[in-house]
């Protein structure tokens, strides 16, 4: 009862009402438990279904921040700074050619190559874009020296931070004219 | 004087209950800031909004609204001109055994070419920069002048608990025309920095704060600087009529912090360095801000890391910014090899969450002017070795056997809302398709000044039990080594990150989302983003009731906060 005695005088010290009933331990999220990248940043990389042996392939994006001393990476200019670790199953092994990862920004105004993917279909890649999605294509050969894929695309994701867009004409704002944002 | 608490027994098991009872303002009549602000934009209560970006529309059924708290400004009634003008810090060298006397008063502050009432330590802004050698013991004996009860809270000093400075728990609130004396015993090195524990959102925010850089007595402690400076980052909300009120009973920001309009650097707006040519610079850098995080840089400026809370990194490194959060301190040195003038920068990628973009922002911080006379060039090149500091590995090398073992507790961060417009709620709904791990600039200073200490509650959770804040009960002896993971919960209703304070302790951040932290420093205060899981080890050597809290002002007096015995005697 010292408890809820206590949990009382927070309440009333606080300005409550009356006291808010706290979430028990079998009511509380169940991540606590586990360590690893946040699954709240991580993203599904969604086969095209246009390449053979690609039909039934999924993957996952996962996120962590890039190596630092202050415990979350930015770039000098405050770019959030990731290191990206992406897992492809179920997806078969190319009949000819290689598969090829990509980091691009959203309007593909910047396009970063990452690499060739190993035949574990994993691969980390740091990326310093706010907004971002990782591109998997098939190309004939890996050229280190492409500014953009030729193939095609295979699977495709998108940063978690994508999802935010415009509340214009959105929830309270919808009766916002949302041309009148560039809409 | 020796420290009393009125009324112990009630503080029973929960000994922040008395903290927590000394949070709303306890002001004279009049006080409030109502009437004091005679003006076209003031509405109901005294109060005036912040700014805005006049593109965002204002959420639909707001128009008007305001807190539903009384405001605040300090030092209503007071002939501005019969205040002291506030005095930069000066330095004081504290010997083993000196006494300072410290006063708590108002003071008059010029910003942006016009003067406000705030608060000062001895008058000065930041308060006195304390200077004193590691092991010593020096006195304060802190007299209040202000209208509002205060404490004093040495950030980051493993002091003897009594004189930790938190209200309800470890001394009662030094009242107006009251005194109290500290006694401060300084076991480590490191850049430490003094405020008040009791409404912090106001108080610290209104000037109190000051500096306590501990030396050791290794002359090679650091490694070859020309000169140190120090810089005290902040921010400050204005608008063009002058300083935006403060909650009475309790804190506006609630959801996300204070944000300031107006950044500050040791109080200025223009701060100035003059240096020459190849001249390294040791900076000290606290972040003594409500909420903002800062990203530090000097354009043109190599940069690397040396230090941070509480001694040095087991390894320099090379950096191009520094993400400083609220109360932590970093330590750089920073070699200036081009003449000119540069400037020191915040450079963020804040977030538009009407139009769901992220923009850049940069807010200039200062200026340092590079001279082309040459510094002595010894020092210079010394700055190109990136050093191991074998002493804090071989420290930190005992603590290693605990590294990979299970948690001895685990934190959940979230919080819960009540009786918040619909319209904030809606759109609190829909924001959450996407939240940042950090908050940089308030995106929403409408929603954010609505919210309340009274609506919002932070919530740090014990997993285990389900106890939350100040129910939890933790109890330890001096000597053990404790593991916490802290998760910051996602799917909270506005999740947002936190810096988390330990008090009395230190701790090491052993891995972040299951990356163990390759460069390891001893902290007081460090960051928990969005989503993320956080270790860290916290070596219980101070004896003692200790406060462990969320450093966002606003967030603490929302009620984030719990409180740990450590039994025993100290060592």
């Amino acid at each position: 009862m010292v408890a809820a005695s206590a949990a009382a005088l927070f309440a009333a010290v606080l300005g409550l009402e009356g006291p808010v009933p706290p979430v028990r331990a079998a009511e509380a999220s169940v991540a606590c438990g586990v360590t690893g990248p946040p699954e709240y940043y991580s993203f599904p990389l969604v086969s095209t279904k246009r390449v053979p042996g690609s039909g039934q392939a999924t993957g996952l994006g996962e996120l962590t921040f890039a190596p630092s001393p202050f415990g979350f990476a930015l770039s000098p200019e405050g770019n959030y700074r990731y290191r990206v670790s992406l897992t492809v199953d179920r997806l078969a092994p190319p009949a000819t050619g290689v598969y090829v990862v990509w980091v691009t920004t959203p309007s593909l105004d910047r396009i970063e190559l990452a690499g060739a993917f190993d035949d574990r279909h994993a691969m980390d890649v740091e990326v310093d874009f706010n907004k971002f999605l990782v591109v998997i294509t098939l190309e004939d050969a890996y050229d280190p020296e492409a500014a953009v894929w030729s193939g095609p695309i295979v699977l495709r994701g998108m940063s978690r931070s994508g999802m935010m867009h415009t509340m214009a004409g959105h929830g309270p704002f919808e009766q916002e004219n949302c041309a009148a944002y560039g809409y | 004087m020796r420290p009393t608490v009125t009324d112990r027994a009630r503080r029973g098991r929960f000994p922040i209950i008395g903290f927590l009872a000394t949070l709303a303002l306890t002001v004279p009549a009049g006080a409030a800031a109502q009437g004091d602000m005679a003006h076209g934009d003031t509405l109901s209560g005294g109060w005036r909004m912040p700014p805005m970006n006049p593109a965002m529309p204002v959420l639909p059924g707001l128009g008007g609204a305001v807190p539903p708290v009384a405001a605040f400004l300090p030092g209503v009634g007071v002939d501005l001109s019969s205040l002291p003008e506030a005095q930069p810090s000066s330095v004081v060298e504290m010997a083993d055994g000196d006494t300072l006397d410290v006063t708590i008063s108002l003071v008059r502050r010029e910003i942006l070419g016009r003067d406000y009432a705030m608060y000062g330590y001895n008058g000065q802004y930041p308060g006195p920069l304390i200077r004193a050698d590691r092991g010593s013991t020096f006195v304060v004996r802190v007299t209040n002048e202000i209208e509002l009860p205060s404490t004093v809270h040495w950030h980051g000093v493993r002091i003897d608990n009594r004189f930790d400075g938190v209200p309800g728990v470890t001394q009662d609130p030094i009242g107006t025309g009251e005194s109290f004396t500290y006694e401060v015993r300084v076991p480590d090195a490191g850049m430490f920095w003094y405020h008040p524990h009791t409404r912090e959102d106001v108080q610290q925010d209104l000037g109190l704060y000051g500096n306590l850089l501990v030396s050791s007595p290794d002359p090679g402690y650091f490694g070859p600087a020309h000169r140190e400076e120090v810089m005290v980052l902040d921010d400050i909300l204005m608008d063009d009529q002058g300083m935006i009120p403060w909650g009475l009973e309790a804190p506006t920001h609630a959801l996300m912090g204070r944000f300031g309009t107006v950044m500050l650097v040791n109080g200025l707006t223009d701060y100035r360095l003059e240096v020459r040519r190849g001249e390294v610079v040791r900076f000290y850098l606290t972040n003594v801000a409500n909420t903002r995080t800062f990203n530090l840089r000097f354009p043109g400026a190599r940069m690397k890391i040396v230090a941070s809370d509480m001694g040095k990194f087991e390894r320099e490194e090379w950096v191009g910014s520094v993400p400083i959060a609220p109360a932590e301190r970093y330590v750089v040195d920073v070699r200036f090899d081009r003449a000119g003038e540069t400037t020191i920068l915040n450079s963020i990628q804040a977030v538009d969450h009407f139009r769901g973009e992220f923009y850049p922002q940069v807010d200039t911080l200062g200026t340092v002017s590079v001279s082309e006379e040459l510094a002595e060039t010894m020092v210079s090149r010394g700055f190109e070795t990136l050093r191991e500091n074998a002493d804090v590995q071989a420290d930190i090398n005992g603590f290693r056997k605990h590294f990979d073992r299970p948690p001895d507790h685990e934190l959940e961060a979230t919080l819960r809302v009540r009786n918040l417009p619909l319209s904030i709620v809606r759109t609190m709904e829909i924001d959450t398709l996407y939240v940042p791990p950090m908050e940089w600039n308030d995106a929403m200073p409408m929603m954010n000044w609505l919210s309340t200490g009274t609506q919002v509650t932070w919530i740090l959770r014990d997993r285990a039990t389900g106890d939350e804040n100040g129910d939890i009960d933790w109890t330890f002896d001096v000597g053990d080594v404790v593991k916490i993971r802290i998760f910051n919960n996602p799917d909270a209703f506005h999740p947002m990150h936190h810096p988390i304070h330990v008090h009395g302790q230190r701790y090491l951040v052993l891995e972040r989302d299951g990356v163990p932290n390759p460069n390891l420093v001893w902290k007081d205060t460090a960051v928990v983003p969005v989503g993320s899981t956080v270790d860290i080890l916290v070596e219980m050597s101070n004896p003692g009731e200790w406060m462990m809290h969320c450093h966002i002002a606003e967030h603490l007096h929302a009620g984030m906060m719990l409180s740990f015995e450590v039994r025993g005697e100290a060592n």
